[in-house]
């Protein structure tokens, strides 16, 4: 793991996706410092072009562009990550499960992941926040439910190839219970690809948010880029920076997050490491 | 889906464009005098689901159909009665016979001949049995007589001094009784092609592109229609429908055709115009509705805090990019024309109304917490667009403050209208009103205590209770003298306003976006009138 991380420092583009995702969590730390206020209020005159007093100008009802900025750097990361935490964990228990009892077990669960696996993700998550009512619960359910499967099949995946080694058999031999192996032997050695996978599915969760949120199914109570881009819209031919900014935000997180999901995969991964 | 229509009008519209750039400074030199012939192309949005206009009152329908199907009225520009199928009428002195007198020589367009049977068969059974307004409108009509064919008495149980204002092509269109009789109205073949008496003549619906409308050239106005063809067309994206206008594609956008933000860009634009004209018989008001069940909200203090809170200007400038006007209270100023509407309310909109609001929330006995809190409460976001999302924003930061910690809650329209007027489990909702041509339409119906119906929709949710305003309510139904009616209805304006069970916020002003080339398009009733006289400049 730790030669993992040196391959990873040294993995450019990775190192300086890590240092913009550093400053966007430094923003959401600042954010209630530097805009005391919060991202909703109406701290001036609408739609005014960026300035000394509103370095990102202000939207269709005044509010300052870069506080919603920051508010939605922290809705999306903690979006972004609890929802990918939830996929992950839920996955690798029902990929775990299958593919170490396999069987009817297996049968039943991988029919059910390739149940989720066959309706559009976004057209699922849209479905999901309908139903349950926008908040930010069930936003982050919402995602969290459409991005498990992936992880499921991975795990199930590995475990399987893994099952049949000497060191699993031997482990069984000495009478290692089920759980025992799954955690102590087989989940330690597929962790790398879970974590190169999980932070990727960092950046898409994120994505998904800002997607609900463009389309009015976010929280209304909590700022958001995509509720930013949505709110600006209408304006964007006479106010740019409404939307811009944001976007900009958006791009930047995600790119970043694709990067480090990039490196963690290349420097966790024992089959890419000669490269 | 082909694109033969799409393309076909494009060249059309280049080949007009280019003409009208040659002989442009000609026709700005004198004043245009009406030429025959054409293709105008007006922007509907959303497309229409139905056309049955008899039995579904949905703001998209009537620019398609009252081309097609006519009332007995029309109404002029101070919105008083004016002849269309009924060339005159007779009230009796107690208000309680209505004689009509009908036009000769009209044909529909299957060729059956306009007679007082059709009205006696649209009014006694169509309009009252499926029409959603004829439970209100048609209350006191008890039958129509038919005299001879082109006479038709219609016998009230009482006065009905809103029937006259409410009969025009859009309200209550005639239909052809050999057409409708022995089928269900609603799945009548003719439901979505049409056959009326008016100007044009329904052609074809190629559905999610345009309903093409032909010249009736049997029309009974002589001369009329200017037009050889009308194509509604329907586009759903708002930027693209802002384009068709400014390329010339696209005549005529009425009501929210167009989308706000792109209005003052469009008005810029030197090939089009604009006008406000023509939707005084709308009298759209946006506004809160209290739920008076909740503890907090039944104590008049807190909801005339909230009316003060709310700086209505700022919704105008910015939630409806100026397009609208501060509300005073539950009825439109567009009824100051029949003397109606009166602004000597409680007045909301005073310099210190935050003072007033603040101390008032402080007598109803909720202090400031030791976070400035006074309560908590839920809005229901109105789930019909992006707008009611922006006004909801506005409305929890101005709430706050006055102490109030506003959660905005925004799901689907069904959940919202089930919450909202079905399971009262809401704390402030944000509705919109259309009053129609008169308070009987669509006033009483949020305010009267009668009107407390579980499960109906927009209707009395607010569990306002109060017997004076029922009284002179259901006084100003019957009051056939149009001064005593506005006296009743002044009175009622003030006690609604004093009591806020709702906060009246904005009178939404719409806006028609027309080509300069199309020529008298706009008469009282706006794009809910025929385009008969409409014409074309080539």
């Amino acid at each position: 793991m730790r030669a993992g991380l040196r391959r990873f420092a040294r993995n450019r583009m990775a190192l300086a996706g890590s240092v913009v995702i550093f400053c966007v969590f430094l923003l959401t730390v600042t954010a209630p410092f530097l805009f005391p206020q919060g991202a909703f209020n109406l701290a001036g005159q609408p739609l005014q072009p960026p300035s000394l007093r509103f370095p990102l100008g202000t939207d269709a009802l005044g509010r300052d562009v870069a506080a919603g900025v920051a508010e939605g750097a922290r809705t999306s990361l903690l979006i972004g990550i609890s929802a990918a935490l939830s996929a992950v964990l839920f996955g690798a228990a029902v990929g775990g499960i299958a593919g170490y009892y396999r069987g009817p077990i297996d049968l039943l669960l991988m029919r059910l992941t390739e149940f989720f696996q066959t309706i559009p993700a976004f057209l699922l998550a849209m479905l999901l926040v309908v139903i349950l009512s926008p908040s930010l619960l069930s936003v982050i359910i919402a995602i969290a439910a459409v991005s498990w499967p992936g992880i499921a099949r991975l795990v199930r995946g590995e475990f399987v190839a893994l099952g049949g080694r000497e060191f699993i058999l031997a482990s069984a031999g000495l009478g290692a219970s089920g759980p025992r192996i799954i955690f102590r032997h087989l989940l330690p050695n597929c962790l790398s690809s879970i974590i190169a996978v999980g932070s990727l599915l960092v950046a898409t969760a994120i994505l998904l948010e800002t997607g609900l949120a463009f389309l009015g199914l976010g929280d209304p109570n909590i700022m958001s880029w995509g509720l930013q881009i949505s709110a600006g819209r209408v304006s964007l031919r006479s106010a740019w920076w409404v939307c811009t900014f944001p976007g900009i935000a958006i791009l930047l997180t995600v790119l970043s997050i694709n990067l480090i999901g990039d490196g963690l995969n290349e420097a966790l991964n024992p089959r890419l490491r000669k490269r | 889906m082909t694109d033969i229509g799409l393309s076909h009008l494009s060249r059309r519209a280049l080949l007009l464009a280019s003409v009208y750039a040659a002989t442009a400074p000609v026709a700005e030199a004198q004043t245009p005098t009406p030429r025959r012939g054409g293709t105008m192309v007006m922007l509907v949005h959303p497309e229409p689901s139905t056309l049955a206009t008899y039995a579904v009152s949905a703001g998209n329908i009537p620019p398609v159909t009252t081309q097609i199907y006519e009332g007995l009225l029309t109404y002029d520009w101070d919105l008083k009665p004016a002849p269309a199928l009924a060339k005159s009428w007779e009230i009796s002195p107690d208000g309680k016979t209505i004689t009509f007198r009908l036009q000769e020589g009209v044909t529909f367009h299957n060729g059956q001949p306009f007679t007082s049977a059709d009205v006696q068969y649209s009014f006694m059974e169509i309009a009252k049995k499926v029409n959603p307004n004829g439970p209100v409108i048609l209350a006191e009509l008890t039958s129509v007589d038919t005299p001879d064919p082109m006479t038709a008495v219609f016998n009230l149980a009482n006065p009905a001094p809103y029937l006259m204002v409410s009969l025009s092509s859009n309200n209550m269109p005639i239909v052809c009784k050999s057409v409708f009789e022995g089928t269900q109205p609603l799945n009548n073949p003719t439901a979505n092609r049409p056959i009326g008496t008016g100007p044009f003549k329904f052609a074809e619906w190629n559905r999610g592109q345009y309903i093409r409308l032909d010249r009736n050239d049997r029309y009974w106005k002589p001369g009329l229609p200017m037009l050889n063809r009308i194509i509604a067309r329907f586009i759903p994206d708002a930027a693209t429908r802002s384009a068709a206008l400014e390329a010339g594609e696209a005549h005529f956008a009425a009501y929210s055709a167009v989308n706000a933000a792109d209005i003052r860009r469009l008005q810029a634009n030197p090939i089009l115009g604009s006008t406000t004209d023509g939707y005084g018989m709308t009298a759209a008001i946006t506004a809160l509705e209290f739920n008076m069940r909740r503890p907090q909200l039944a104590k008049k203090e807190v909801r005339q805090a909230i009316a003060y809170a709310i700086d209505r200007q700022f919704l105008v400038d910015n939630v409806l990019y100026g397009f609208a006007k501060p509300a005073t209270g539950p009825l439109s100023s567009v009824f100051a024309t029949s003397g109606f509407y009166t602004d000597q309310v409680r007045r909301f909109d005073v310099p210190d109304r935050l003072e007033i609001a603040n101390r008032l929330m402080d007598e109803a006995g909720f202090p400031r917490g030791a976070d400035g809190k006074r309560m908590s409460l839920y809005l229901e976001i109105n789930s019909f667009g992006e707008q009611w999302l922006r006004q909801g924003e506005y409305i929890k930061q101005a709430l706050s403050q006055i102490g109030i910690d506003l959660t905005l809650r925004s799901e689907d329209t069904a959940t919202w209208l089930r919450r909202c007027y079905t399971d009262y489990d809401f704390d402030i909702n944000e509705p919109f009103y259309s009053a129609g041509a008169d308070p009987v339409v669509g006033v009483h119906r949020h305010y009267v205590s009668s009107a407390i119906r579980r499960g109906t929709t927009f209707v009395n949710n607010k569990d306002y209770r109060n017997p004076e305003l029922d009284r002179l309510m259901d006084a100003a139904t019957r009051e056939p003298d149009q001064a005593r009616r506005a006296a009743l209805y002044h009175e009622a304006q003030k006690i609604l306003v004093e009591d806020s069970p709702g906060a009246w916020l904005c009178e939404v002003q719409y806006v028609t976006i027309f080509n300069k080339k199309l020529h008298d398009h706009t008469g009282p009733l706006g794009a809910y009138q025929a385009l008969d006289r409409a014409w074309l400049d080539r």
